[in-house]
């Protein structure tokens, strides 16, 4: 018999619920994406505010499409972190509340290991090198020996965050990705940025400052999107490149925010060609944060005995996917 | 390239960056180091990479061994073709050695350890250390690929070096990370003493502090 079981998803800007069965069907996955004004960023109180508000219709959603009533769940999943604090707040209580009144088993997921494993599910991947890519990670991981290891990653920037970064200083709101996309296909004209890449890992830091210095003398916001997309985007492949080579495997995944950007997965297709690997991407509704990653991995770990008591579920703002244990991997 | 070619040899090794072909120069043997256009970036940024790390990795490979590290010959260099071609050093690779049944994969970490630390002490990061970029020749253990090796007395640049390894170890050899970090740390203070490698192991856990979600909150 399939088991069923609810993900709910709040690690920073999203709310999002989804109900996914042992054989990989994604029965729904609802979203609501807190909206922040035009120049800054996430504001951790306001996105948790407007999760709070849309939890109960969230959840609602995904439960009455899903087609499962809540006593057939199986278990409560929940993004324990990493993330921002007063958001992974708002998805743990409603989690918490669900699975006690249920009487069902909750599970806490890290919302990075979400992500790989939902990227694994829908592109059919088995073993790939990953490029986990969005406003919390940047980071190239590989599994070994029952864990996802980082074999490379941002040292100070994540991608995500430089787009957001530079967006913002241009007056765009974040998640500035798409518009930034959308500049950079207008424009040609490369100007000579900052190429920081240090063995597997790279650094974004100079980077951006040479990107917002570009703007403030005056170089059209085109023209500088598109050099910072090629700039940032070749050094990501790049450090991708050296873990395909080095680990020998065959297959690429991009997951995360940020794989939605078709430069990039362009950009890793012509990698990946060169090693006679596949290059996969996640398909667009599920790149981003939601319910279904949440759900997915939940299962997973659900299936491999994984449970955490009421009293212990707290958030976890801090929390590497290198020391989370991925058992049904062994 | 086609040189090499028509004298009968050809690829034997392709990496992330370059690829390796080997062949003869001046009746040695050599390997030529090609760095090919990555069709991945655009080509200005992508010729400009390639030139300034092809010239740079023959400077870094001189410099390393005048620090006292063994490492190929420069034979020659073209830049606007991104090659250098240098000596050809028989051998296993460090990855395949300390994997091997039986191996002294300890002995051979230490050995690594000692000869990062000549490479530090005499100002040098390598900037690429991983097990497939040492080579068991011979004559002694020699490193290899100096594409993104630079020069450096500071203490953050050393860690960052150590590092890279230690994330090595953890991906790709993962069944004898704890041993393999123990003695290459051993074989790194074995050369460069107890007070530089504190400092320098110091820098390493302030790196991984600043790592994303290593438990800062």
């Amino acid at each position: 018999m399939p088991r069923h079981v609810l993900g709910v998803e709040s690690t920073a800007h999203t709310f999002s619920a989804s109900v996914v069965s042992s054989k990989g069907e994604i029965l729904s996955n609802v979203k609501s994406v807190y909206a922040a004004p035009a120049g800054s960023g996430i504001h951790p109180i306001e996105a948790s505010k407007h999760h709070a508000r849309e939890a109960t219709h969230v959840i609602e959603a995904a439960m009455s499409e899903s087609g499962i009533r809540p006593d057939q769940l199986d278990a409560v999943c929940y993004s324990m972190g990493p993330g921002l604090g007063p958001c992974l707040r708002v998805g743990a209580v409603v989690s918490r509340t669900l699975a006690g009144s249920l009487g069902k088993p909750l599970v806490p997921v890290n919302h990075a290991v979400g992500h790989i494993e939902l990227g694994c599910l829908l592109t059919g991947t088995e073993d790939p090198v990953v490029l986990l890519v969005s406003g919390g990670h940047s980071m190239v991981v590989v599994c070994s020996l029952g864990r996802w290891r980082v074999i490379g990653e941002s040292l100070d920037l994540t991608v995500g965050q430089l787009l957001d970064q530079f967006g913002r200083h241009s007056g765009l709101a974040s998640p500035c990705g798409r518009a930034v996309e959308q500049a950079a296909a207008k424009s040609s004209n490369y100007l000579p940025l900052p190429y920081s890449v240090k063995g597997n890992d790279v650094s974004f830091s100079g980077l951006l400052t040479a990107a917002k210095t570009l703007c403030d003398q005056g170089a059209s916001f085109e023209d500088v999107a598109f050099s910072i997309q090629e700039t940032a985007f070749a050094m990501l492949v790049e450090v991708t490149e050296r873990a395909l080579a080095f680990t020998g495997k065959k297959e690429v995944m991009v997951v995360g925010g940020v794989a939605a950007n078709r430069r990039l997965s362009q950009m890793m297709d012509d990698m990946a060609v060169r090693h006679g690997a596949s290059a996969k991407g996640v398909p667009v509704q599920y790149s981003g944060d939601c319910g279904a990653q949440i759900a997915w991995t939940g299962l997973l770990a659900f299936r491999s005995g994984v449970r955490i008591p009421i009293e212990e579920s707290s958030v976890r703002q801090s929390w590497r996917l290198d020391t989370v244990d991925v058992p049904w991997r062994n | 390239m086609e040189e090499l070619r028509r004298s009968g040899t050809g690829l034997i090794y392709r990496g992330a960056e370059a690829d390796l072909f080997k062949g003869k120069w001046h009746g040695l043997d050599a390997v030529r180091k090609v760095r090919k256009p990555m069709k991945y970036r655009i080509a200005a940024l992508d010729s400009a990479i390639r030139r300034q790390r092809t010239v740079h990795e023959a400077q870094m490979l001189h410099l390393s061994k005048a620090a006292g590290v063994k490492a190929p010959f420069v034979y020659d260099v073209d830049p606007v073709g991104a090659t250098i071609t240098m000596e050809f050093l028989t051998g296993p690779r460090l990855e395949d050695a300390a994997t091997a049944e039986g191996a002294d994969y300890r002995g051979l970490f230490s050995a690594l350890g000692g000869n990062v630390a000549t490479l530090h002490a005499g100002g040098i990061v390598h900037g690429d250390l991983t097990t497939a970029n040492v080579i068991l020749s011979p004559g002694g253990m020699a490193l290899i690929d100096f594409g993104l090796a630079t020069r450096s007395e500071k203490v953050e640049d050393h860690a960052v070096d150590l590092r890279l390894i230690k994330e090595t170890i953890a991906g790709a050899h993962s069944n004898i990370s704890r041993g393999a970090v123990d003695a290459l740390v051993e074989g790194y203070r074995g050369v460069r003493g107890g007070e530089a490698t504190k400092r320098v192991l110091g820098q390493l856990a302030n790196i991984e502090r600043r790592g994303r979600y290593a438990r800062v909150v």
